[in-house]
């Protein structure tokens, strides 16, 4: 895995919450997905920052839907994992999944 | 107002269209008044991430021009000029400037390397970068003299005056002097640098 397509734990998260809204992932469903699946409340100032970070790295991209009046007239950005993106989900996955293997402690069993 | 210009990339809008979308769904003025503090706090750690070598550049020179003008190596430099033999301004110039620009000049090296790493070096840009810190640092040595309020006759030397103020003021000018100059010395770079960061890792 090179260096630019580490993913850090927000970008983790975020990244995955993009992929579960599918078609409706933009910033307000992204935090609210995060607060129920993953117990954070995480500020959507820190939302953008790491959707900014993963769009630099070409993990997502994004277009903007139309400005809507209970916005004040702003524009949703969507944003869509690319297959970059989901490649670099997988890796991480397994990677994890190595790491936390054979640890006898994190798989119930006594030491 | 700060929210609009918070955020980073091009997200500005959508970020404040979700604020006031979930603003609007009940969240209290205080929940909105810590999410804009935490997208001005956010933006401006992303800006130092992003242009990481021109803060490099600007502590680096900072401190050297701060603590190391009158290091013993460098006293010698405005006579190596031979400053007394230069028509005036360029020896008044030489004498009190040229070691805060030899030393600007040394901290070049890390805002080279920092480019070089970002690849998005270019020399038009760090000789750009020498030119607008010079500028500032002149502008603002012989600016001083436009706040006399600001300055005081050292006692028992009429000639020579100090400045009143704390003396983290200036460090903190001069600081933003070299971030400045680092910033419109590599306009261009960091355009190239938004624009490789931008690409796909995998296309």
């Amino acid at each position: 895995m090179s260096r630019r397509s580490y993913l850090g734990e927000m970008e983790l998260m975020v990244l995955l919450a993009v992929m579960r809204l599918g078609d409706e992932a933009y910033g307000v469903p992204i935090s609210k997905e995060l607060l129920i699946l993953a117990g954070r409340e995480v500020a959507l100032g820190s939302i953008y920052a790491a959707l900014d970070r993963l769009g630099e790295k070409g993990f997502v991209s994004s277009s903007l839907g139309d400005p809507t009046p209970e916005r004040g007239g702003r524009a949703k950005r969507y944003f869509n994992v690319t297959p970059t993106g989901v490649r670099a989900l997988k890796m991480t996955r397994a990677a994890l999944t190595n790491l936390w293997s054979g640890i006898p402690l994190l798989e119930g069993k006594r030491l | 107002m700060v929210v609009t210009h918070a955020c980073p990339g091009s997200d500005n809008d959508a970020l404040t269209g979700d604020l006031i979308e979930r603003f609007r769904e009940g969240q209290t003025r205080g929940w909105f008044r810590r999410q804009v503090f935490i997208a001005f706090i956010v933006s401006i750690t992303g800006g130092i991430r992003r242009h990481w070598p021109h803060f490099s550049y600007a502590i680096v020179a900072t401190v050297l021009t701060w603590f190391f003008s009158d290091a013993p190596a460098l006293r010698h430099v405005p006579g190596r000029l031979h400053w007394r033999d230069l028509p005036w301004p360029w020896s008044q110039l030489a004498f009190e400037l040229s070691r805060p620009a030899l030393l600007a000049l040394a901290a070049l090296s890390i805002l080279a390397a920092g480019l070089v790493v970002e690849r998005s070096f270019r020399w038009i840009s760090l000789l750009r970068t020498e030119v607008f810190s010079l500028a500032l640092i002149t502008f603002g040595h012989y600016s001083i003299d436009l706040f006399p309020w600001l300055l005081r006759p050292v006692p028992g030397d009429q000639n020579h005056k100090f400045l009143i103020v704390p003396v983290i003021v200036p460090i903190v000018l001069s600081f933003f002097v070299f971030l400045v100059s680092a910033w419109l010395g590599c306009v261009s770079s960091s355009r190239h640098t938004d624009e490789f960061r931008r690409r796909p890792a995998n296309p």
